[in-house]
Order: structure tokens, then C-alpha cells, then sequence
């Protein structure tokens, strides 16, 4: 296993270097700069000029590209212009804010939307997959923007339930917290609830026509027994797939989400180095957010060794 | 001398924002209250917290709580004593005698002395966003420590406009701090308030400064300067990206003051008890700027169909929601360079069958006519959409294209490639005449190519000691802007601030002002 990690981890550094590299291409191609943004509106051409220059914004490309790499050999992402702070330290800040809205995402997508697949596998073709598959349906349609705005209205306008948006710290409090996150992860679970829902489906379908499914049922097993122990972990490596492929959206949601729900997270630190062109910032976030992609396909491949033994054997 | 009310007091400036003055009545002393922790919604983060460095409005809503100026803006948006006692200007106009308040207090402790004066000047000119108006001057003197004396090279009577602008504010720091380069300085002032923790995509707090000098010889609040009592025990200002959710945020209570309703928000919020809503008008004035020096906006027949073309108030109506009134000055009436519209009914008329003729004494052969607004602003592109709309129904072969800011800003400050941009112009003519003229003179002038009537006027206006040649030569710049259509003016547009009810003696201004406001 921990060959396969090493493997693994290995195997990443191309990819991370090809998303850097693209990353820094997109920064020469893309028009305008952040000292328009600092200076505004109504500076001259010469006082952006000059500050691009103290900003060190005029330097070739090519000794920028070097500095970077240089620095980022060496474990520094760089230094935010608008921030004046290491790009590390702001990621590694907001980091856990996105990751646990991601993360509790999908465990609220996984409770909810698997035991919907099964019972929709279970009653196949009749009532009860159809108004499961409804709502799979439902929720992976649904615009995340204006799912959130609408339940800011309904919990917290009209039902004063949950706060209309901000972030409270676990370790500030805990209470706080879960309230200032459950609306945004509901949200983003919503989203990734249908795909995970139809792919168990799909998958139990499947192995519930094996022969040892059969088995099971002349062996005199109950049908919720026979869900749960025995079509539930033969399908459980194509749902750990889209799990992993749901965590990666979630991410990618989440850019959404922070910008609706006003949380301070990484995506929203990326979106405002994106429109204010904080190339440091926006270099980190994507070689973070494609760090992240790879972690979390390697942690789907080593729960596919804990869930398959075959595939254990196999190595 | 130039003193604060109660001695004899000169305005540069009168009667701007006279709407507000309603509000700005003090109510009882005995309601006054203090304590709580008011939270405040702005909708997006300051590029930066050194108030020196940045002239965004994000900025401002933050720093101008925390620094104070030699001199600042009143009610009306007059330059009036701050941290000055008052000047004495030569009568040569070449220097200036500031005296300062005694016993003014830094947050770190420090009595403010003309060494940190000057400092602080000396910063600005060396890393200010507006440190243009630095370059007249030669020497900045610390004669002693209540004394700054500031000597000019030429004469340049916009000076203490400039110095008291809120735009990007001249901030008075400490000596220590003053060494910081631009963008680290900026957490150390005078103000009523002082910074806490700053998370740049969450929340800034601010907390009230107790030993905090307060200006005696005002009676109350005005404008960005007067007697400031800061009530409120902290102010949390959140950066909120969503306009829902910060109207959402006022609903519930969540939050207390936010910087900006739309219209259509604030009408249907009417009827909420629990919500007040603040109009300012005039708030800004949307401009629509032309490249006389490239494509076809070079001919200044195709420029006057341009002019003759567009139906100004329909764009006003869309573009502001119906927040808007037609005024076509670019100095807002009652202010001290207004110029008066005499002469400009002319060119306010539309009349497409006149654009048509125009266009074809233009020669124009329906060439596409590249036209560019950001779609960071709302009312850039609502006017962009618009105005497209009604150049197309006269023929013309109208290009849009919709970027960010950054990227419209690189095209705009290149000579070719676009031949108009819509600018919504908010705190320049606030300022008075010298942000906006000068937007359109000098090396590189909004439109691409100088105009000699423009220089001229822009010459005069920060050469002459009397206040009607400084008019006369705005109404020089007016006349010209009309008359050779280098950049239209479309009309005037409003601005709304809303509270909670029980945020009292609010009133609104160029920033949600934090101090003399208290909880019910």
C-alpha cells in the first residue's frame, strides 16, 4: 500500500507542473492586471504604469515563471499583492472552511443519497424508484446560486432559523457553527445527492441480478438484509468513484456557495484573486485545488482495496 | 485663515448633497446611547487598509473610521478644518501656514506633532493614490510642533481641495508609520475608531477609541469632519458579495447598516418596519467617454450623431432602476465651480433624423463601432446595453463587448481598439472640478488625444486665485465637452443606504458613517 501511495504521489508531480504551468499561461493571456484594480477607476495610464512597476508586475514573464518555480521548490507559493500575506498562509487559513462545507456535503449527499439508490434498486420500476429518482432528479437540476438565495429567503428571512450567511469558527462555537454551515452544505449536498443516488442505483441493479444475490435470497435472507450486506458492498466501488467525482464538484461548487452564503473559504479567495488578477493567489488555489483532486482520487483508490478484496489480492 | 465653524470660516465648496441636511439634525442628547456592536455589510473587501494607497470605496468605508485629515469634507462637501486648527494661505498662493489641534491622540498612544504631519505628507507624495496633487509642492516645514508649513512651486488653488478629499484620503500617521512602504502602512490614525482583526474575505473590526480627541470646535457631526462621538463599542464591517444575501442580512437583523440597496430592493422593503432606507441625490453622474483618436469616433460628426442619437433620460430610467434626475452639468448645481447649463439645451434633444444626416456627412459606411463596458458595475453595463440599443436603431453597427474591470481598464488606457466606454463618475465631482477637468486633460486624457480648450481651461482652473475665473474656466471645459462631443455626460444617478430601525441619527453620506449613530 505504501508503494501505491509513493506511486501515486509521484505520478502527481506532471500533472501539478502541467496545472502550473497552464495556470501561469492563462495569467500572460489573460488582459488587465491588479495594479488597475488598486489604483481605480480614474487613474491615468501613468500612475497604473507606475504602480505595475512597484509592484513588480513589469518584469519579463520568463524571470517571474523562474522566481515562482523557484519558490514553489522550496514549499512558498508566493506573497498575495492585495493581501501582503504568503499564499500559503491565506489557503492554509480558509482551507478548512471550504474543506468541511465539502466534506460535510457529501457525507450528508452519502446518508441521503445512497439509501435513496437502494430503495429505488429495491423497488425497482414501481412508485417508490420513481419518486426517488424524482428527487435525485430534482436536486442535481437545481442551480446551486439560486437554491441557496431561495433558502435564505424561506430559513432565514421568512423562518429566522438558520443566519442568512457568514461563517462562525468550530473552536469559536460549535452551536454557531453547524448553524452558519448547514444551510450552504445543504445546499451543495442537494447538488450532489442525485448522482450518487443514480449511480447506487445503477450499480445494486446490477449485482442484484448476480448469482450470489440469488443465493443470498434462497438462503431465506431478508431483502433489507440482502441490500445491505451483500449488493451494498459488491457496488460499493463504483459508488466510492462517484463519491471521489462528487467531492471534486463539491469543491468546485463551493466557489458558488461562499460567494452566495458570504463564507471565507478558498473559493471565494480565488474568485477575488481572479477578478482583481492576484496572480500569486490564483497560481496557489488552482495547484491547491488540483492537489486536492489528486488526494482525494488516491483516497478513493486505497478504499477500493479496503472495500474489494479482490483488488488486494489482486496486487 | 481657514478656520472650522464659530471663527470666520471660508467655504471652497457650498450646497452639495443639501438633501442630507434634513437628516443630519441631532437628535436630543439624553437619547444618545452608547455601547453594542454594530455590524455593517459593504460588498466587497478593500483592496487595501492603507488609506493613503487606495482610492476604492471599500477602502474608504473602512479607513475614513479610523484616519482623520488636515483638513476634510462637511455636510456639504466644503473643505473644513480636521486635524487643523485652520491655514493661512499667502496671498501669493504659494504657501501654506497649517496650525494643528492640540492634544490629538494616535491609537498607539502618540500626541500627534507636525513631525507626523509632515511625515504623513511626505508618504502621500511619495505612494498616495491622488499624490498628483502633491507635485506643486517644493518643501514641506515643521517649524514646531504645532506648526506645518507647506511651500509651493506654483500656484495651485485646488490644493486644499485636494488635501481634503476622501477619495484616497491624505491620512495623518505616525512618524513610524509613515516609513511603511505603500499597502503595509495604514492601521494607526486619529479616528474615532481603531482597526482590529482584518480577514480580507470575511470581516474587519473596528473598535471604538476611547481617548479619541475630539473636534471642539464643531458642535456635532458634518460630513467627514465635526465633533465625532463614536457610540458603538465595536463596528464589524462584513465583505458581502451577494446583494441578496446582504438585503437578506438586514431582514433578519443579522445585520445593522448596509452601504448600498438597489431601488427596486428599497421600494419593496417600504414596508418593512424594521428597515429605514436613505436616498442621496445626486449620488454620481454616468459619462459615456469617446476616443477621439481612433475608429470613428475621430470624426466629430459621427460624434455629434452619437450625441443627437441617444435619448439620455431613457438611459438614466433603465440604467438607475428610476434613481436618477437630468442634470446636465458636470459640476453639480450649488456646488462652488457649478457653471450653469446656459447654452446646453441644444445638444439634449434626440433626434435620430438629425444622427442620420450626421452620419452620413460623417461618411460612415455602417463600419462596426467597438463599444466596451465591465460588468462589475451594473449601471456600466445596463448603459452600454441601452445606449447600443439606440445607436442601432439610427444605423449604427454597434460591437459590445462585456469584460471584467481589469480587463476594460487595459483597453481603455490603450489609444486604439474602442472608440466608447460607459464610466459611472461618483466621488470626482463630488470632489469639485479638479478630478473631473483633469480626467480629460493632460498627457493622457480620458479621450486619447488633448484638446487645446481643454488644456486651457484645465490651466486656468488650477492657476487662478479667484474663485469666478476658476468658474469661468469650467464652464470653458463644459461648453467644449458639449460642443465637440469628447465625452457625453447622460444624467445624474442617486445612491441608497438602508439600516435597521433602531440605528439612530443615521445619515447618509459619501460612506456609512459609524459615529454619532447609536443603538435605540
Amino acid at each position: 500500500m505504501l508503494r501505491l501511495i509513493v506511486v501515486r504521489l509521484l505520478a502527481a508531480v506532471p500533472v501539478l507542473f502541467v496545472v502550473s504551468l497552464v495556470s501561469f499561461g492563462l495569467t500572460l493571456l489573460v488582459p488587465g492586471d491588479i495594479a488597475a484594480e488598486m489604483a481605480g477607476q480614474m487613474a491615468s495610464r501613468e500612475e497604473v504604469d507606475q504602480l505595475r512597476a512597484q509592484l513588480g508586475l513589469n518584469r519579463p514573464p520568463l524571470e517571474r515563471m523562474v522566481a515562482w518555480y523557484g519558490g514553489v521548490l522550496q514549499g512558498d507559493l508566493g506573497r498575495s499583492i492585495l493581501l501582503n500575506q504568503s499564499v500559503g498562509s491565506a489557503i492554509l487559513e480558509r482551507l478548512p472552511v471550504t474543506l468541511s462545507l465539502a466534506g460535510i456535503a457529501l457525507l450528508v449527499a452519502a446518508l441521503v443519497g445512497v439509501p435513496l439508490g437502494l430503495l429505488a434498486a429495491a423497488k425497482a420500476h414501481k412508485w417508490q424508484d420513481q419518486a426517488a429518482m424524482g428527487t435525485a432528479l430534482v436536486g442535481l437540476s437545481l442551480p446551486d446560486f439560486w437554491l441557496g438565495l431561495l433558502l435564505i429567503w424561506v430559513l432565514a428571512v421568512k423562518m429566522q432559523w438558520l443566519p442568512s450567511g457568514g461563517w462562525v469558527p468550530f473552536s469559536d462555537d460549535p452551536i454557531g457553527w453547524l448553524r452558519s454551515i448547514a444551510m450552504p452544505a445543504g445546499v451543495l449536498a442537494l447538488n450532489q445527492m442525485g448522482p450518487l443516488a443514480r449511480m447506487t442505483r445503477s450499480a445494486a441493479l446490477e449485482v442484484s441480478n448476480s448469482d450470489f444475490i440469488r443465493t443470498a435470497r434462497a438462503k431465506g435472507l431478508a431483502e433489507p438484509r440482502v441490500f445491505a450486506r451483500h449488493v451494498l458492498a459488491a457496488a460499493a466501488v463504483p459508488i466510492l468513484t462517484v463519491a471521489g467525482i462528487s467531492f471534486g464538484i463539491a469543491l468546485g461548487g463551493a466557489l458558488v456557495i461562499e460567494q452566495v452564503f458570504s463564507l471565507p473559504g478558498v473559493g471565494r479567495l480565488v474568485i477575488g484573486a481572479v477578478l482583481r488578477r492576484d496572480w500569486p493567489v490564483i497560481q496557489g488555489g488552482l495547484l491547491l485545488t488540483a492537489f486536492v483532486f489528486v488526494a482525494v482520487n488516491l483516497i478513493v483508490d486505497l478504499l477500493y482495496l479496503w472495500v474489494d478484496p479482490r483488488l488486494r489480492e489482486q496486487r | 485663515m481657514i478656520r472650522g465653524p464659530g471663527v470666520s470660516r471660508r467655504t471652497f465648496n457650498a450646497g452639495l448633497l443639501a438633501g442630507t441636511a434634513a437628516a443630519t439634525l441631532p437628535l436630543p442628547a439624553f437619547a444618545q446611547k452608547r455601547g453594542g456592536d454594530v455590524v455593517m455589510a459593504q460588498s466587497s473587501p478593500p483592496p487595501t487598509i492603507d488609506a493613503q494607497t487606495s482610492s476604492a470605496a471599500a477602502s474608504r468605508n473602512i479607513s475614513l473610521h479610523v484616519h482623520e485629515t488636515l483638513f476634510a469634507r462637511d455636510e456639504a462637501a466644503n473643505p473644513v478644518p480636521d486635524l487643523a486648527e485652520g491655514v493661512d494661505m499667502a496671498a501669493d498662493g504659494l504657501s501654506y501656514r497649517f496650525t494643528l489641534r492640540s492634544g490629538v491622540n494616535f491609537h498607539n498612544g502618540k500626541v500627534m506633532t507636525s513631525a507626523d504631519v509632515k511625515a504623513s505628507l511626505e508618504r502621500y507624495a511619495q505612494v498616495g493614490m491622488s499624490k498628483i496633487f502633491m507635485l506643486p509642492v517644493a518643501a514641506i516645514e515643521a517649524p514646531d510642533s504645532k506648526t506645518v508649513v507647506v511651500k509651493m512651486k506654483n500656484v495651485f488653488p485646488g490644493f486644499i481641495e485636494n488635501l481634503s478629499s476622501p477619495r484616497a484620503p491624505c491620512a495623518i500617521m505616525p512618524e513610524e508609520e509613515c516609513a511603511k512602504p505603500a499597502g503595509q502602512g495604514g492601521r494607526i490614525g486619529t479616528g474615532p475608531f481603531t482597526m482590529g482583526e482584518f480577514r480580507s474575505d470575511s470581516h474587519i473590526m473596528l473598535h471604538r477609541f476611547d481617548k479619541y480627541s475630539q473636534n471642539m470646535n464643531y458642535k456635532e457631526r458634518d460630513g467627514f469632519a465635526g465633533k465625532k462621538t463614536a457610540h458603538f463599542d465595536s463596528v464589524r464591517i462584513r465583505f458581502m458579495p451577494e446583494g441578496g444575501a446582504r438585503t437578506a442580512g438586514l431582514q433578519t437583523g443579522e445585520l445593522h447598516v448596509i452601504e448600498a440597496l438597489d431601488a427596486p430592493v428599497a421600494k419593496r422593503l417600504e414596508s418593512d418596519r424594521n428597515i429605514r432606507s436613505y436616498t442621496m441625490m445626486p449620488w454620481a453622474y454616468q459619462t459615456l467617454i469617446m476616443n477621439t483618436a481612433w475608429g470613428q469616433t475621430q470624426n466629430l460628426s459621427f460624434r455629434r450623431a452619437i450625441q443627437a442619437a441617444l435619448d439620455l433620460e431613457e438611459i438614466m430610467a433603465i440604467s438607475t432602476s428610476g434613481l436618477y434626475r437630468m442634470q446636465p452639468s458636470w459640476q453639480h448645481p450649488g456646488t462652488a465651480h457649478y457653471p450653469g447649463v446656459a447654452g446646453l439645451e441644444k445638444f439634449l434633444k434626440q433626434d435620430q433624423a438629425q444622427a442620420r444626416a450626421l452620419l452620413r456627412d460623417a461618411g460612415y459606411k455602417g463600419e462596426e463601432f467597438a463599444m466596451m463596458a465591465d460588468n462589475t458595475n451594473r449601471p456600466h453595463i445596463d448603459t452600454a446595453t441601452v445606449v447600443s440599443e439606440q445607436l442601432r436603431a439610427v444605423g449604427v453597427n454597434v460591437k459590445l463587448s462585456v469584460t471584467d474591470w481589469p480587463t476594460i481598464f487595459t483597453a481603455r488606457t490603450k489609444p486604439e481598439g474602442w472608440c466608447m466606454w460607459p464610466l459611472l463618475m461618483g466621488i470626482e465631482p463630488y470632489e469639485g472640478p479638479y478630478g473631473v477637468v483633469g480626467f480629460f486633460a493632460g498627457a493622457s486624457p480620458a479621450m486619447m488625444k488633448q484638446d487645446p480648450v481643454i488644456e486651457e481651461a484645465q490651466a486656468k482652473l488650477t492657476t487662478s486665485l479667484k474663485l469666478e475665473d476658476r468658474v469661468a474656466a469650467v464652464k470653458m471645459f463644459q461648453d467644449r465637452m458639449y460642443d465637440q462631443a469628447l465625452s457625453l455626460k447622460v444624467g445624474d444617478s442617486g445612491w441608497i443606504q438602508a439600516t435597521r430601525a433602531n440605528v439612530m441619527n443615521f445619515a447618509p453620506y459619501r460612506i456609512p458613517r459609524m459615529w454619532d449613530v447609536w443603538f435605540a
